[in-house]
């Protein structure tokens, strides 16, 4: 029985006597294989970015808020923001009945608002929360300390603060922890800094209300209620226990309000979750786009490995034919053929992951997305590479195995 | 040796070919046997079922004791490998391969390694002449050398019989005499040939002549004026 390793020396001899057409199928596959990395790159990567952004809101996120859209005129006569102090700690109290990790009140300023250190200025927006925000919301301090009990309890002027807030009223060298921040009249002192996060794609697309995070200022809501005199909270943020609940939870949250407020106002919540399942189906679409169009490159590059190799046959009749009179069995000219296509495909998937992840490296340099290289999709991509090969290459062998001895030697 | 039995073969189609009527045959070990005929009267048809390539529709098959049409494709490969040596009129050598790559290709498909097949190579290259031409590809070796390397090549698994198509058919006068010489060594060593030709210096350096018409052998001469080593 002839032995693998000629079995494979004999296609190869085969492959280098015809260099051009060997090259060409070589190609086709190779722009299969680095469609399919590059596909692969983009949409791995466009998928983390999102839901990095995303996740700056909180995954877990569900909003709860006054609802005007459906107020009667009545209603609508009725001032404020429909939730204050007392619902705040009413839910706090059911918290573990209703399914909420954690909640926080938000009281918020305009964006925009200017503030002053000597004679820089800089537009921020005052968010008043509370000790458990920082969870929420998937904040992180890097220098400083968090909020805590007693500057909530105390009402005190203390802050965290973003980096463009720091770069705009600080020098480089500067230590802001202790230092204080002029807002109005209010003298406001830095306790923490807040890590950079970012939303510059759900931004550049128009989402996330074009929203810069870098120019927060985090104070304790109770300070801001103090400021505006009253015990109004603009609106809930809170995170669920269970990211598939989020939607009762909301609808919880809002039927309670509903019920403590006596149907004096409407309210209405917004979860991540359902952000997330938007996102999901619009990243979804796109990838399968890209799979179809890297998909149908790959079948064009298996389809000239098939007509190569159809070619090849019918100019290496003679050739099976003396090969048959010389004692290969039927399965030698099988294998002999589909070698060749699998060498074909198995080279050009090395240069087509090559050629892809080299193209990868530009496409991400170019985007900004993060660069996610999976051991998986290499090996699935060169698996693929060698199975098309073997699957295009195996009618035109099955032809040339069948041939008659004498068919095959008759032919010129 | 070789025992044909009631062997006919028709080629099917619109207007059926009958090519071999109820054909007997028998060949020892060691003949030298030239087959002749007019043009169409089937001696390729009847070497190609000799040499297992054809198939046929009646009759029975005999090689070394073997009932050949009982045999499934891979033990005839089997057989095509190791009991059988094809010489074709056009040589048939791979052109992308060297000499001894040539001659050594029934080896592949026995199993031989590397070494095996080059060793044997060489020492078939050196029987028909050929010893310093082992590396050359086909294209730079003249018609009398390229069938040399056949004949090299079709001895390379030493079969049980040298099956040859015109193996002159192709060469000019002199060169075709000298592959002859060779087949006369080939059978003054004790080589069963069986060897197809229509020209009749050729057939005359067979120790027997089998004369075929339309199918049928017409004449069986035993050639006594040869050096026939079976007689
Ligand atoms: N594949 C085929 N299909 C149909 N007829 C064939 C085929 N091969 C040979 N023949 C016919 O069979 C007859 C014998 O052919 P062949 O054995 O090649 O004769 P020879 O070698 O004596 O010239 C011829 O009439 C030829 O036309
Ligand atoms: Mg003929």
């Amino acid at each position: 029985m002839i032995s693998w390793s000629d079995r494979v020396a004999e296609s190869v001899a085969a492959l280098r006597d015809n260099r051009l057409r060997t090259a060409l199928s070589v190609l086709g596959i190779a722009i299969g294989i680095a469609a399919v990395m590059i596909v692969s790159t983009i949409s791995r990567g466009g998928n983390h970015l999102v839901f990095s952004e995303l996740e700056t809101f909180g995954l877990n996120s569900v909003w709860a808020y006054r609802d005007w859209a459906n107020d009667s005129p009545l209603e609508r006569q009725r001032s404020g923001s429909g939730i204050d102090s007392s619902d705040v700690e009413a839910i706090s109290e059911q918290r573990d009945a209703l399914g909420i990790r954690d909640i926080s009140p938000i009281v918020r300023t305009n964006r925009n608002t200017p503030a002053r250190r000597g004679s820089r200025f800089a537009n921020i927006q005052l968010i008043g929360a509370n000790v458990d925000y920082l969870d929420i919301v998937n904040d992180r301090v890097i220098a400083g300390r968090p909020l805590m009990r007693h500057d909530e309890q105390q009402r005190l002027a203390v802050a965290l603060v973003a980096p463009d807030v720091i770069e705009k009223l600080f020098d480089r060298n500067e230590d802001p922890i202790g230092k204080v921040i002029n807002i109005g009249e209010r003298r406001i002192t830095v306790i923490g800094l807040l890590a950079a996060k970012s939303r510059d794609f759900l931004s550049s697309i128009g989402s996330a209300g074009g929203e810069n995070a870098n120019d927060r200022m985090i104070v304790p809501w109770t300070f801001l209620q103090r400021v505006r005199g009253d015990t109004e909270v603009d609106h809930l943020h809170i995170a669920v226990n269970d990211f598939d609940s989020a939607a009762l939870v909301a609808d919880d949250v809002v039927g309670l309000l509903g019920r403590r407020h006596a149907g004096n106002f409407n309210y209405s919540s917004e979860t991540m979750a359902s952000y997330i399942a938007t996102t999901d189906t619009i990243l979804g679409g796109v990838a399968i786009v890209g799979t179809i169009a890297a998909s149908i490159s790959l079948l064009v590059g298996g389809m000239g490995i098939m007509n190569m190799m159809g070619t090849a046959v019918l100019e290496r009749t003679r050739e099976i034919g003396l090969r048959m009179a010389v004692g290969a069995r039927q399965q030698d000219i099988l294998w002999q053929f589909l070698i060749e296509a699998a060498l074909i495909s198995l080279v050009g998937g090395v240069i087509g992951l090559l050629a892809g992840a080299g193209i990868s490296v530009v496409v991400v340099w170019l985007t900004g997305f993060p660069l996610l290289p999976s051991m998986l999709s290499i090996v699935g991509a060169l698996c693929v590479s060698v199975a098309v090969g073997l699957l295009s290459g195996l009618l035109p062998a099955r032809r040339a195995a069948q041939l008659k001895p004498v068919e095959a030697l008759r032919t010129d | 040796m070789i025992a044909l039995n009631g062997i006919a073969k028709t080629y099917p189609g619109a207007v059926p070919v009958p090519v071999l009527h109820e054909l007997d045959l028998g060949i020892d070990a060691g003949e030298f046997v030239a087959i002749m005929g007019p043009s169409g009267s089937g001696k390729s048809t009847l070497l190609n079922i000799i040499a297992c390539l054809d198939t046929f529709d009646r009759g029975m098959y005999e090689l070394d004791g073997q009932v050949i049409s009982s045999l499934n494709a891979d033990a005839l490969a089997a057989v095509r490998a190791t009991s059988i040596g094809f010489v074709f009129q056009g040589f048939n050598l791979i052109s992308r391969s060297s000499a001894w790559r040539n001659v050594a290709l029934p080896m592949l498909y026995t199993g031989a390694n590397a070494k095996q097949r080059y060793g044997r190579a060489q020492e078939l290259l050196a029987r028909v002449g050929l010893e310093d031409r082992a590396d050359h590809l086909p294209s730079r070796l003249s018609g009398g050398q390229q069938q040399r390397v056949a004949i090299a090549r079709a001895l390379v698994n030493d079969p049980s019989v040298l099956v040859a198509d015109e193996p002159t058919g192709s060469l000019d006068t002199r060169t075709g005499h000298e592959i002859m010489t060779l087949f006369d060594e080939l059978h003054a060593s004790g080589r069963t040939i069986v060897m197809v030709t229509h020209e009749n210096d050729i057939a005359a350096r067979a120790s027997r002549i089998v004369t075929l018409r339309d199918g049928r052998i017409i004449d069986d001469n035993r050639n006594t004026a040869t050096q026939g080593f079976d007689s």
